[in-house]
């Protein structure tokens, strides 16, 4: 609210002193002679011109476009404002100043016209930024778009971590068995809720420490902070049971779902920790 | 005459690969505009039955769709949906194909139709067979996500047909990517990068093999049926390695190699500056591939690969090797060693 107590007080005082040169110059109209009907438009312009032109400035941060738009507003407001004093005293027609002050009205016209062009032209440049803020955001969430679990930048990230941690820590790679042969005889979209519900399942049966992510593909990655191997292996095998249990559905048609796993502990450099076990899984398939 | 396609020219069937990847994107949620852009392709439900496509459209329309879903498995799930295609007989022809060198060597033949991006090759020496890839139509800048992709294409319809994981071992004319993991899931962890060539590599013994769902009478038809239809044109990049390789021994050069493609020098190094590459170019990378050849299959040393390639002297055969490659002969045999 502060902001505008400014522009307040310049446009009460605007208003003000916009009726001293009509007091002292022109002979007032006596009552009788009064269009109520203009002044209540003319002055109503000018008071609903104010309201905006304070709206726009309490609103906006300060540049050209605010202060275009305010000003064409406040043009506005005085030329209108003038208009409306000529209701109360009868200025002469040939007096240039009166004139030029209802003149102000086309003028704020004008402006504002001008403010609104820019207004659209930083818009445009807004909505560009916002995009491009929205994209680099998204590119760099280290999230897959299908399961929305981490990815494998993450979980090396999370594997460099850990190497320099004390405390035992294991990882788990599980395969979808077949998972190739759901992609081709269902199709890619199927494939893709294969993988959510298979995602879904593994979450539900982790423990809140864990960390679930999506390597690539029909391959997911568990890191398991505080496990032995042998702990590991145990807690894969449950997962594996979990999903062997679900009754997954393609249509009308049933997929039964099957994991295989491997786990080591998650030791060394994560590229080469990851590359051997990928290498086990593949030798185990 | 040699004939070839441009890669301006339209060539390809609108509903075939190029529907697929449309497919993809819009299916990932990336919008026609972003699809579409710079291909000169109209959105709308579908092409007509008999639309044909230019390779360099095609181009277009996948470098959009990386980038627009910008993500690193897309190569190789295009990949995935790539082959056997839906290109009739010749498709038809691998999904009946009996064994893995049957369904190679059918590859091979009809690689303008069913791989009209990259031209796979097919030799075997030694017990290895390998298949490698070659840029058809002159697409550097997206040679790596093509090379995924096709690789990813043959391994999983390898996968689907034989009914088990064969062991490929791949490798990579290029630095080790940070995606890697899309590669180990989707091709194998028998990977290796920095290679000279984009190859991927299987004991020969998997070549014979019989397939369960193939049949070899049903293949035989599909081939027959696949020659009677009118040929597709390789593109230029790819139709020029085949000759020169041919003639790589006799120092081949521009002015015989116009003529031999039925047009005047300036055309055909204005056609090859549009499939982004130039003759000489196209010639050391026949040669690198060539000598690389010579140097594991025939076991060839520096001075017999000197003198088959037609330089006068070892030393003149080093040096241009280490120009083609970066590297000199000899730790390159020491990395190939590991590699095959």
């Amino acid at each position: 609210m502060h902001a505008i107590v400014r522009p307040l007080i310049l446009i009460a005082c605007a208003l003000a002193a916009l009726v001293l040169p009509y007091a002292g110059a022109g002979a007032a109209k006596p009552f009788a002679a009064w269009h109520w009907m203009d002044i209540i438009d003319e002055g109503g312009t000018a008071l609903m011109a104010a309201v905006w032109c304070l709206i726009v400035l309490a609103s906006r941060p300060d540049g050209r476009v605010t202060r275009l738009l305010a000003g064409g507003m406040a043009c506005i407001m005085l030329g209108s404002w003038a208009d409306c004093m000529d209701e109360f005293w009868r200025i002469d027609k040939d007096a240039l100043w009166d004139n030029a002050l209802e003149g102000l009205v086309p003028l704020g016209m004008l402006v504002l016209t001008a403010g609104l062009y820019y207004w659209r032209q930083e818009q445009a440049r807004l909505n560009d930024h916002l995009r491009k803020r929205e994209r680099l955001f998204r590119s760099h969430r280290p999230f897959d778009r299908v399961t929305q679990l981490a990815d494998a930048g993450y979980l090396r990230a999370q594997l460099r971590r850990e190497a320099q941690g004390e405390g035992p820590c294991a990882l788990v790679l599980l395969d979808i068995d077949g998972f190739h042969r759901i992609n081709r005889e269902y199709g890619q979209a199927e494939g893709d809720r294969a993988l959510q519900a298979v995602a879904h399942m593994l979450l539900l049966n982790l423990r809140n420490e864990d960390l679930l992510c999506r390597y690539a593909g029909d391959r997911f990655a568990v890191l398991m902070p505080g496990l032995e191997p042998d702990q590991a292996d145990c807690a894969a095998r449950h997962l594996c049971a979990m999903v062997a249990g679900m009754r997954h559905h393609a249509g009308q048609r049933r997929v039964p779902l099957g994991l295989r796993h491997d786990c080591a502990p998650a030791r060394g450099a994560p590229e080469a920790l990851l590359a051997e076990l990928c290498g086990r899984m593949d030798a185990a398939a | 005459m040699i004939a070839w396609q441009a890669a301006g020219e339209p060539s390809i069937p609108a509903r075939q690969q190029p529907a697929l990847v449309l497919d993809y994107g819009r299916a990932r949620d990336a919008g026609d505009a972003a699809l579409l852009r710079d291909t000169g392709l109209l959105d709308g439900p579908g092409p007509a039955a008999d639309r044909l496509v230019a390779p360099a459209q095609y181009l277009q329309l996948l470098a959009n769709t990386l980038r627009a879903l910008d993500s690193p498995d897309t190569s190789f799930m295009l990949g995935q949906l790539l082959l056997p295609g839906h290109d009739g007989a010749a498709s038809h022809a691998l999904v009946q194909a009996p064994t893995l060198r049957a369904l190679l060597d059918t590859l091979c033949r009809w690689h303008a139709r069913l791989t009209p991006l990259l031209r796979p090759r097919f030799e075997t020496w030694d017990g290895v067979a390998i298949l490698y890839w070659i840029d058809s139509q002159g697409a550097p800048g997206l040679r790596a996500p093509l090379v995924e992709m096709h690789m990813t294409a043959v391994a999983a319809l390898c996968r689907w047909l034989g009914g088990e994981r064969l062991p490929w071992r791949f490798c990579f004319n290029r630095a080790a990517p940070r995606h890697v993991e899309q590669h180990q899931v989707h091709l194998g962890s028998q990977l290796r990068f920095g290679c000279q060539l984009d190859a991927m590599l299987v004991d020969a013994a998997w070549l014979d093999r019989p397939w369960p769902r193939g049949s070899a009478m049903a293949h035989a038809l599909a081939q027959e049926a696949a020659a009677a239809e009118p040929a597709r044109l390789p593109g230029l990049p790819a139709a020029l390695y085949d000759y020169l390789v041919e003639r790589v021994r006799a120092a081949p050069a521009l002015e015989q190699t116009a003529l031999d493609f039925g047009v005047s020098p300036a055309t055909l190094k204005r056609q090859l500056a549009r499939h982004h590459t130039h003759f000489q170019a196209e010639l050391d990378q026949v040669r690198t591939h060539v000598a690389l050849w010579l140097f594991q299959a025939r076991r060839l040393d520096n001075e017999a690969a000197a003198h088959y390639l037609g330089f006068h002297d070892a030393a003149n055969f080093r040096r241009s090797f280490k120009r083609w490659t970066g590297l000199t002969p000899g730790p390159l045999r020491a990395a190939l060693a590991l590699a095959f």
